[in-house]
């Protein structure tokens, strides 16, 4: 077993790995994440910061609209600006928190985990990151202009997306679809880079079959912003037209279509789900192993359902418009194969049970968020499917039910999914670990909290309380009350996650390079790694990720990159 | 299963090509987004394809249809053009900087050309952007791609500019191989635009 | 697959089918009780398309719930007894995969999903003959309406009597208009017969959804969508708007009134001798409200004037689901 076998022909020569993107007088300080460096690593920390900032802002909100929902009537603030309150808060909490902040860990972790130096473009990467404060200031604006932030929901359905009521050509709905296409814009630079990086520069060795499965699920979720993204541009550009410059192709006035819309945001609306869930179940992939001591249960067939469900996602858009006077054939059908897409997903998380079956638990912070997420994500796909039953959603749909299934995963899954991630690679990235204690106060908060949010979501969504609105009827109350105290609680949760990242970064005890024993790439460098990552010194992979307990070693000459890590990391503190 | 013998799905993908510098990830990532700026016009093409058969408003009042047989003039040209850059191409390769300078500066005077044609087009058209799904599609659709066709043309200029530094091409010559690539997509998609809006009026 | 840590009892095998036998009854026995419950979560069922619905709703939270408890039992388990102590750097068993496993992991959800989705078919079938027609005209009909068997069916048994009544939707309104030229912003259905409907949006996208029927369906502007549905338990229940269309989108809910035929006739004789007047209407009401306060918030556009009605909505009536 601990023989290597002998090495691929060495095709190529390291060095010229090395990627020559010297970064003339680029800070090395605190300062570096101002500025516009074009390391990914920094460029990760970048989008990871930001986006969290965002998560607190969008979380804001939620919380007014909780506040507002506590009772019956509409007292706390206006319908109008409730309108506006849960549009924004939908578009920041996807398009400033969750897809930057995944752009983060595929930048924090795609180049070390294949073996790479940096991304393929690091400047279009740079370029990329830059665009997100951009049209995040854009998005924030938009409560300053006359008229208040765009009120027309996420999907901005025409007609009434683009009935403009004060007449002016600047107003919260046009810089709506400003930001919206930028982040588009900006998400496109990002998939290319991704996809072109795993393509093309990863280490000796490693074929597609030897890639941590976190790797293989970025590149079906960028896949899909490829196919995907250029279809809601050219439906937000209509729309933009149809705003501000007298078009009709939305107003059945002027001839126009108000359902073409509709299927041109949920062509990719649909899909993009997918974008956001796929890299989270990459995390959870990568850490089941760590923590349960034992190798990914069924790795290839993990790795190619995550193409199944890619492929999937792209023909199950209609499930969102099954009330929208769709003719019958075409809801079948499309039950049908949103339907199949539990298939893939069962494998997955039936993979992740088999890998935690026998195996040897640690339940550290990153490892209970990870069992948490499976649980509710099981929980969520069930309600999904349901959702995707045409005559259930017919009764269900664009009502609290939905929100209910969507926070359980989005909220319940896959910001969990994020929590731990940030828990596992921490120290990697930061060189600093986090507290074991506060971390596990922020699990315990965070999943009754987004038990007590989001189930009564369900129930009241089930006797037919409609999403997005103000006031109620007072039978919902009860529900309601659970659901806003949850909400509260789940801002107190963040009280001890941000406490523990900060105070952590700044004064945590060191990370030695390998805190969590885990097997992979990036955790054969030191932590943090240097610029370059492995630089000259490129480890030829000779074995499948995940080897726990097989006693095989990931690359050739193992021993001497541990140690030579370990020396990195005493050499640090000895010189600090 | 021993991991530990390369099996042929193992074997090392081939980073060996990165010899040359950063080019081929250019190529790889220019020609991946490529792939996606055409499922924007795709998405254009079925929605104009849609509004077509099912707008029960298509052509304002007064609006008989378009006029082919000048645009027709132009499409050779801009078609044609895909011919003329790969000549500059293949003269760069052969290492004829000179003529490949001709050829380029040929192609980017044809597609200039073509702009032209579809300002005039413009300015003598009946009908505007607000008459009706047919206009704001026509005017979207063919403005879309006009853009395109100005940003080959802008492409082309710096890649010339570039040409006169010394020893702009010793590393190879990506950039031009992916302007060109981008000018191939732009001709391509003309064609099925103007299947779509000249030859499908009926 | 071997259990986690075979007890040092005679025969571990034969307890370990026991235990997995009686962890399937008891998650069995859980389901069904859930799948039973599930009635109790939907609120009363008030049209024939009701029972069909909530039928599969059961079938699905019976099955949904096999599914979760089952999965985060096994957790659940490993949770307690697969915990590593303190201390103990050891690994798991190193097993890779099991491909029967696999497989077999890959085909039973096949099989449940498509199971599933064949009921769900066969239930909308019926609900196209018991209510939840769809016919849509106009607009871009073609493209989006239901033709095929269900516009076949009705047209079968679509009496040319029938006359619908119009529904219209507005910012922030409902309209009914009956064939009988009544004017109402409540609307009464009579018990037990199929209620025509036609449904059109003036200005943005409304729904029409009424819980208790457990119908929904869109009102698109630019379309006329002929709609059919058959009321079965006579009450009081709530219509909502459940296609956010603006401003004051969650005041746009009024009342359906399902009462029997005889009474529902009374009340269309009834109506009409009532003097037109204009619709009560909580949206106009809040928007005056806001001009009062001095028009602050956020951008709206100003609700449609109520419709001149011959019977108004009671706000202040009880309504049952
Ligand atoms: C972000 C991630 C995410 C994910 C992963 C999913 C996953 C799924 N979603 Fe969800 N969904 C959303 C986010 C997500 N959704 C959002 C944001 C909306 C609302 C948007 C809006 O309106 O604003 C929405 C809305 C939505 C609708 C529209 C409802 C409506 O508006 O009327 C539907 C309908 O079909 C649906 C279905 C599904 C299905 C079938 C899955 C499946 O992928 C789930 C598959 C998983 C499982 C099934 C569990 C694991 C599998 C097993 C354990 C195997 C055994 C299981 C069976 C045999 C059933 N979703
Ligand atoms: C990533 C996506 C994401 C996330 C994480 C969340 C998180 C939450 N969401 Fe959100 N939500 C959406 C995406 C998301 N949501 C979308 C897409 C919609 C649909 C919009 C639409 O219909 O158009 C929606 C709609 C939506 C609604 C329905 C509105 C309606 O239909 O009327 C509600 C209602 O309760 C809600 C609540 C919450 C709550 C309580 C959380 C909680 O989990 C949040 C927890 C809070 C925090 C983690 C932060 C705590 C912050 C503080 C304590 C303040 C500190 C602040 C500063 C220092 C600045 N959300
Ligand atoms: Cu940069 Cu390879
Ligand atoms: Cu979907």
């Amino acid at each position: 077993m601990t023989s290597t076998a002998p090495a691929p022909a060495p095709s190529f020569d390291p060095r010229v790995l090395k990627a020559p993107h010297p970064v003339p007088g680029a800070p090395n300080n605190w300062r570096r994440f101002l500025s516009f460096n074009t390391d990914a690593k920094v460029i990760g920390l970048q989008y990871m910061i930001t986006s969290l900032f965002f998560l607190l802002v969008g979380g804001l909100l939620s919380m007014i609209m909780r506040g507002e929902l506590i009772t019956p009537a509409a007292d706390l603030v206006d319908p109008t600006v409730y309108n506006g309150l849960y549009t924004m808060h939908g578009t920041v909490m996807l398009f400033l928190f969750l897809f930057p902040i995944l752009n983060g860990f595929n930048n924090l972790l795609i180049p070390p985990m294949i073996g790479a130096p940096d991304m393929a473009f690091p400047r279009l990467n740079a370029a990329a990151f830059w665009m997100v404060p951009v049209f995040g200031v854009i998005l924030m604006a938009s409560f300053l202009v006359p008229g208040g932030p765009s009120g027309a929901g996420w999907w901005a359905y025409p007609p009434q997306s683009i009935q403009n009521p004060l007449g002016h050509f600047l107003n919260g709905q046009f810089l709506w679809i400003l930001a919206v296409a930028l982040s588009g814009i900006s998400s496109i630079m990002g998939a290319v880079n991704f996809i072109t990086t795993i393509i093309r520069m990863r280490a000796p060795g490693m074929g597609w079959f030897r890639m941590p499965i976190f790797c293989w699920t970025a590149v079906a979720a960028q896949a899909i912003q490829l196919i995907g993204l250029p279809v809601l541009t050219a439906g937000a550009v209509l729309l933009l037209f149809d705003l501000s410059f007298g078009t009709s192709f939305y107003r059945p006035e002027g001839g126009g279509d108000p359902m073409l819309y509709q299927h041109f945001f949920w062509f990719y609306s649909h899909p993009a789900v997918y974008v956001m869930v796929l890299p989270v179940f990459g995390i959870f992939s990568e850490l089941f192993p760590v923590y349960a001591r034992k190798p990914l249960f069924g790795y290839h067939v993990v790795a190619i359902a995550s193409f199944a469900i890619t492929f999937l996602s792209l023909i199950v858009w209609v499930h969102h418009m099954f009330y929208s006077g769709t003719p019958q054939w075409m809801r079948n059908l499309f039950m049908v194969t949103t339907m199949l897409i539990a298939v893939p997903t069962g494998i997955k998380v039936f993979a992740w049970i088999g890998t935690l079956w026998g195996g040897k638990l640690r339940l550290t912070t990153a490892m209970l968020f990870c069992l948490g997420g499976v649980f509710n994500f099981i929980f969520a796909g069930i309600t999904g499917i349901m959702l995707a039953t045409v005559p259930v959603d017919i009764h269900v749909g664009n009502t609290y039910f939905v929100v209910g299934h969507f926070h359980t995963v989005i909220f319940s899954t896959i910001t969990y999914g994020v929590f731990a991630g940030i828990y596992h690679w921490f120290p990697k990235f930061t060189g600093r670990m986090m507290y074991e204690g506060l971390g596990k106060l922020h699990f315990v908060l965070t999943f009754i909290g987004s038990q007590l949010t989001f189930l009564p979501m369900h129930a009241a969504g089930l006797l037919g309380m409609p999403r997005r609105v103000a006031s109620y009827d007072p039978e919902f109350a009860f529900a309601n009350v659970l659901a806003s105290l949850g909400a509260f609680l789940l801002g107190v949760a963040t009280i001890p996650f941000l406490l523990n990242l900060v105070s952590s970064w700044v004064r945590g005890e060191k990370a030695p390079p390998n805190p969590w024993h885990a097997i992979g790439l990036e955790w054969l460098l030191p932590s943090p790694p240097p610029a370059e990552n492995f630089e000259d010194d490129v480890p030829t992979v000779i074995s499948g990720p995940y080897g726990y307990g097989l006693g095989r070693p990931l690359v050739e000459d193992e021993q001497r990159y541990v140690a030579k890590a370990a020396s990195a990391a005493s050499a640090a503190t000895g010189g600090a | 299963m021993t991991a530990t013998t390369p099996t042929p799905a193992d074997l090392p993908a081939q980073p060996a090509a990165h010899g040359h510098g950063h080019g081929d990830h250019t190529l790889t990532g220019f020609v991946i987004f490529l792939l996606s700026e055409s499922v924007i016009f795709l998405a254009l093409f079925a929605g104009y394809a849609i509004y077509k058969t099912s707008s029960p408003l298509w052509l304002p009042p007064g609006v008989e249809g378009l006029e082919v047989a000048m645009p027709l003039r132009f499409t050779v040209v801009l078609v044609s053009s895909s011919g003329v850059i790969y000549l500059a191409e293949r003269a760069l390769h052969r290492g004829r900087l000179g003529e490949f300078r001709a050829w380029w500066l040929l192609t980017m005077a044809m597609g200039t050309v073509f702009l032209v044609g579809q300002g005039l087009e413009w300015a003598g058209l009946p009908f505007g952007l607000g008459d009706g799904v047919y206009g704001a599609s026509f005017y979207l659709l063919t403005g879309f791609h006009g853009l395109h066709v100005l940003t080959g043309v802008l492409l082309m200029g710096l890649m010339l500019a570039r040409s006169f530094r010394p020893g702009n091409y010793d590393a190879g010559s990506v950039g031009v191989t992916a302007v060109s690539l981008f000018w191939h997509f732009v001709d391509v998609i003309w064609v099925v635009l103007f299947v779509l809006i000249y030859v499908w009026q009926r | 697959m071997t259990t986690a840590s075979p007890s040092p009892g005679r025969s571990p095998r034969l307890w370990g089918v026991l235990l997995v036998l009686l962890a399937v009854l008891a998650d069995l026995a859980a389901s069904f009780w859930m799948a039973a419950a599930s009635h109790h979560w939907l609120p009363v069922p008030a049209s024939a398309a009701a029972a069909p619905v909530d039928n599969l709703f059961a079938l699905e939270v019976g099955i949904g719930s096999f599914i979760f408890f089952g999965c985060s039992g096994v957790m659940l388990w490993t949770l307690l007894f697969n915990r590593a102590p303190k201390y103990d750097l050891d690994n798991g068993d190193p097993i890779e995969g099991n491909l029967k496993l696999e497989i077999v992991w890959t085909l039973i959800p096949l099989v449940i999903v498509m199971l599933i989705a064949w009921k769900a078919i066969d239930v909308s079938t019926t609900l196209s003959t018991l209510g939840g027609k769809v016919r849509v005209t106009g607009g871009h009909g073609a493209m989006h309406g239901a033709e095929g068997p269900a516009a076949a069916l009705e047209a079968a048994d679509d009496p040319a009597a029938a006359e619908p009544i119009e529904v219209i939707g507005r910012q922030w309104s409902w309209e009914f208009i009956y064939p009988n030229g009544v004017h109402s912003s409540e609307l009464h259905l009579p018990e037990g017969q199929r209620s025509y409907l036609r449904l059109s949006a003036t200005d943005v996208i409304h729904g029409f959804f009424v819980p208790a029927f457990r119908l929904k369906q869109d009102l698109i502007p630019g379309s006329v969508i002929d709609y059919s549905l058959i009321p079965t338990r006579a009450g009081r229940y709530r219509l909502r708007d459940s296609m956010f269309s603006g401003g004051y989108f969650s005041s746009n809910q009024t009342d359906v009134v399902v009462e029997p035929p005889e009474q529902y006739a009374a009340w269309l004789e009834q109506a009409l001798a009532q003097p037109l007047r204009p619709a009560a209407n909580a949206a106009t009401d809040l928007y005056a409200q806001r001009l009062a306060r001095g028009d602050r918030g956020w951008a709206t556009v100003p609700p449609a004037p109520p419709p001149l009605v011959h019977v108004s909505a009671d706000p202040a009536a009880s309504h049952e689901g």
